[in-house]
């Protein structure tokens, strides 16, 4: 294992963080660093711990041991929610859309976090609750422009192919301008041709100054990483350049399943 | 207060902790085999006590055949049931809501079927040994509530063996954990999920028969056993019928010291308090770790 | 008002919908005005029943269709209201509008303190508890006697005045009633339509989506539980004002029943569905009370098909219907 950099220009630093469930152990002493501005990849076979790894840096899980340090700060008290106003936001495995809202709608809730109205206001539907709302649905028509999906602003997103439902959770989380926005899987079930488009939007949102975390068996994405680290069986085996990487004979050994 | 009524109300807590976990296994089993928590156990209960009552008090049966009436009775409505509120909501993809939806739906059908052809008044039932009492350290126990107690014990050591010895316990389970992979080896899942509310209502009338001559029935009462069998469910984790035993007995014994210390008008107020504490408190129960709390 | 949901319309076609729309309403407020005058005494009193059990009834049906909460403790706050306007009238000399007030406080809070730790339980866990809860509330009616007179009850409640015009007969109270479940109805739809309207809905469909947006599930579940307390303990109130005595007996788990039912029949995606609902508990136990105990087997059956048949209920049935015609798509037809 290469030596752990604790550089100042890590965003977040997941620090020896280990997780068992009833005896058995998932995550190992895992120590990862996300640095501010890049995309930092992680691989690794099924079962390997990624999802679990995530649901802990999103709040889902607690680790049995280890912290999470974001933006100097330990985020072991946090919530999901409150995480999600630090600026940490995920994307599911499986895509959690609003599956009764309309594509806009999706949208319009992706802007939870951009406004502020308390429930009182809204209830008594006071002008600031009012213009709020606006506001959410001009961020929202903003978006729809912005990643495209003006032709299906007005459908039910439950109705939607896997794909589009996918590019919609994605661009859900990427609405509130996130500082670390952390995604899982996010080209299983989309053809070779939507694979390239994500490609694309995720290197677009890098531009902007995103920081991305990216959960992923598709080695095709992968290629969008800065750096690499490889999960296997709950531990971090290699990391480096995602070349690198790809040509490590233990990367190959694990994923061909020795 | 004397060690007398302390052990009478000891005695009085076993018995109706029985009686509580016996509702709690139904619930347990049903739950087991269809992830549905069916509220309307109670109420099974309340069919086969009056079908046992009727059969004693009308057609003149021995008492034993009045019981073995009362529990088929349970079974049958345990069946219908499940063809027609269960089925018909899966089919139409009900969600866990909807599946209580029905069953309390049912539940007030039940109770409200009573109403009408058994009227509002409280029914005496007889019950196994007349109205003989056993001396227990000067405290007396009715002989009907040893056999209950005993009744009650054999039927979670006869369902232990029916799931983990027989090919039928077999598929229930196989059918309720992976319903597609059952279907591939073989197992109707329909037919599973049907066997699994009829052993419900079978279980509930095993309890509605040894309840009934110790409580005397009332159109109202399927209600509150399903609360308080939920809870006995609940403390020794929902699925676990061996749990559900326990659970009763705790439930019981609380309820029991509850009335002598502090009133018997606030019984239920302390069982139900007891529940709600349960559950915040050990959501999986005393025997379980899997999540069920949601955030 | 619209059916409930707010749904985007088409700019183009947006003007003779809304004259439409507004010839429609003056209809119906010309309607509304005139029953009193014309219909019997007892017809205008189940009317009056009607808007007390919509009013709890769109609490119930809100936690419902936007929280997915099955609420069976309605009948508590319901009670809680009624004895405060009981209590506060009588005993304690106060005037109808703090007593009112006093009740939806203590339902606010009793319903914070409990939802707090039991809105944290999912799915059945949770529809029991509130059930339990239920139970708890009624055998506390009946116990606390100093309070609630027990079974005999607490008569010469104070009927409501408002400057001096006393709400003394049905229709009186009919036009008082109304307005107020008007207002109720008017302050769930902003709430529908607002921020937390879409975060509810976002929670409704995918709860950890909503978390990872920032929305704080367990405490916009807790508001929406405090705020269908209060409009529950509002209906208690105003029940208790109308009929001047309350007992134990309105406040069992039938009742909580019937306000579920409110939700389920009448529809618990749309706020108007509530009226529905609370028509149909007002006015088939009424119809079919010439049958006797029967009509408690009727309900009954009709919770359960109901479930089965009409999961959006009868409002969300009509919603359907509506939009359908709106759309001139076809889509009425199921």
């Amino acid at each position: 294992m290469t030596a752990i950099s604790m550089q100042n220009d890590a965003l977040m630093q997941v620090r020896h963080i280990s997780k068992g469930f009833f005896g058995l152990t998932v995550l190992r002493d895992v120590t990862l660093d996300i640095t501010e501005g890049l995309i930092t990849g992680l691989i690794g076979p099924n079962g390997a711990g990624k999802s679990t790894l995530f649901n802990i840096v999103s709040g889902f899980l607690t680790p049995d041991e280890g912290d999470v340090v974001y933006k100097g700060e330990s985020v072991a008290s946090m919530s999901v929610a409150a995480r999600s106003y630090a600026g940490i936001v995920r994307t599911f495995q499986t895509p959690q859309i609003f599956a009764n809202m309309t594509v806009r709608e999706n949208l319009v809730a992706g802007c939870h976090k951009l406004s502020s109205s308390s429930f009182l206001a809204n209830l008594f539907g006071l002008p600031a609750s009012r213009r709020e709302l606006a506001e959410m649905h001009g961020v929202a028509d903003d978006a729809l422009r912005r990643f495209g999906l003006q032709g299906i602003a007005d459908v039910r997103a439950g109705d939607l192919p896997a794909g589009q439902q996918r590019l919609l959770e994605l661009s859900r989380a990427a609405l509130a301008k996130p500082d670390l926005l952390c995604l899982d899987e996010p080209s299983s079930g989309l053809n070779a041709e939507e694979t390239q488009q994500l490609r694309a939007l995720l290197e677009r949102l890098n531009a902007e100054g995103m920081t991305i975390f990216l959960v992923s068996h598709d080695m095709d994405l992968m290629a969008v990483s800065s750096t690499v680290s490889v999960l296997c069986f709950g531990e971090i085996i290699a990391r480096g350049s995602f070349a690198a990487i790809k040509a490590d004979p233990r990367v190959r050994e694990a994923y061909l399943g020795a | 207060m004397t060690t007398t009524l302390f052990i009478q109300s000891l005695l009085a807590g076993v018995t109706n902790g029985c009686v509580y976990g016996l509702i709690g296994l139904g619930l347990s089993v049903i739950y087991r085999g269809s992830r549905v928590v069916n509220a309307m156990q109670g109420d099974f209960s309340l069919v086969a006590g009056i079908i046992a009552y009727l059969a004693m008090e009308r057609l003149g049966a021995p008492i034993l055949i009045a019981f073995l009436g009362g529990m088929v009775a349970g079974a049958i409505v345990g069946w219908i049931v499940e063809l027609l509120f269960v089925r018909p909501t899966r089919k139409r993809g009900g969600t866990e809501e909807s599946f209580l939806l029905v069953t309390l739906g049912g539940a007030f059908a039940v109770s409200a079927a009573a109403l009408l052809f058994f009227g509002r008044d409280s029914h005496p039932v007889r019950g196994l040994g007349g109205n003989e009492l056993l001396d227990v350290f000067d405290a007396a126990i009715r002989v009907h509530a040893v056999w209950l107690i005993v009744l009650s014990l054999a039927v979670v050591v006869a369902l232990r063996f029916f799931y983990t010895r027989t090919f039928i316990g077999k598929s229930i389970m196989a059918a309720s954990i992976d319903a597609d992979g059952a279907t591939t080896i073989g197992i109707n899942v329909p037919l599973m999920r049907s066997l699994t509310f009829l052993l419900g209502g079978a279980v509930g009338g095993v309890a509605g028969v040894l309840v009934s001559p110790l409580i005397t029935i009332h159109y109202e009462m399927g209600l509150l056993l399903t609360l308080k069998g939920f809870t006995a469910a609940i403390i020794g984790t929902l699925g676990n019928p061996f749990g559900a035993i326990v659970g009763g007995l705790m439930l019981g014994l609380v309820e029991a010291l509850a009335i002598v210390f502090v009133s018997s008008g606030y019984k239920d107020v302390i069982s139900m308090t007891f529940l709600i504490l349960i559950m915040i408190a050990i959501p999986n129960g005393i025997l379980g770790h899997r999540g069920r709390a949601g955030g | 008002m619209s059916l409930g949901q707010s749904q985007s319309l088409p700019a183009g076609s947006r003007m003779p919908r809304n004259l439409a729309l507004i010839a429609a309403a003056a209809v119906f407020v010309a309607v509304w005005a005139s029953v009193p005058l014309l219909a019997s005494r007892g017809t205008v009193d189940l009317l009056v029943f009607t808007a007390l059990y919509s009013i709890a009834g769109v609490g119930v049906a809100f936690l419902l269709g936007q929280c997915g909460i099955i609420s069976l403790a309605q009948s508590v706050f319901y009670g809680i209201g009624a004895y405060a306007t009981a209590y506060g009238t009588t005993a304690l000399g106060w005037h109808w509008v703090p007593s009112l007030f006093a009740g939806m406080a203590v339902a606010g809070t009793v319903a914070f303190l409990i939802g707090w730790p039991i809105l944290r339980l999912s799915g059945h866990f949770l529809a029991l508890a509130t059930l339990a809860l239920a139970t708890i509330g009624h055998v506390l009616f009946l116990e606390w006697d100093w309070i609630t007179g027990g079974t005999l009850g607490v008569g010469g409640i104070a009927r409501i005045s408002l400057f001096g015009f006393v709400l003394n007969t049905p229709q009186r109270f009919y036009y008082f009633v109304w307005i107020v479940a008007g207002l109720v109805f008017w302050l769930y739809a902003n709430l529908l339509k607002s921020r937390a309207g879409f975060a509810m809905r976002a929670m409704r469909d995918a709860p950890s989506a909503a978390m990872v947006l920032g929305v704080d599930v367990h405490r916009l579940k807790v508001q929406v539980f405090v705020m269908s307390a209060v409009v529950g303990s509002l209906a208690g109130s105003l029940f208790a004002s109308y009929v001047t005595f309350v007992s134990v007996d309105s406040f069992g788990i039938d009742r909580a029943v019937s306000f579920l039912l409110v939700a389920v029949v009448g529809g618990a995606q749309t706020i108007l569905g509530s009226v529905f609902g609370a028509a149909f508990i007002t006015l088939a136990p009424n119809l079919l009370s010439k049958l006797g105990d029967i009509h408690a087997l009727v309900y009954a059956g009709v919770l359960v098909l109901a479930v089965i048949f009409l999961p959006q209920g009868i409002g969300g049935f009509l919603r359907d219907r509506v939009r359908g015609l709106l759309n001139g798509s076809g889509r009425a037809g199921r």
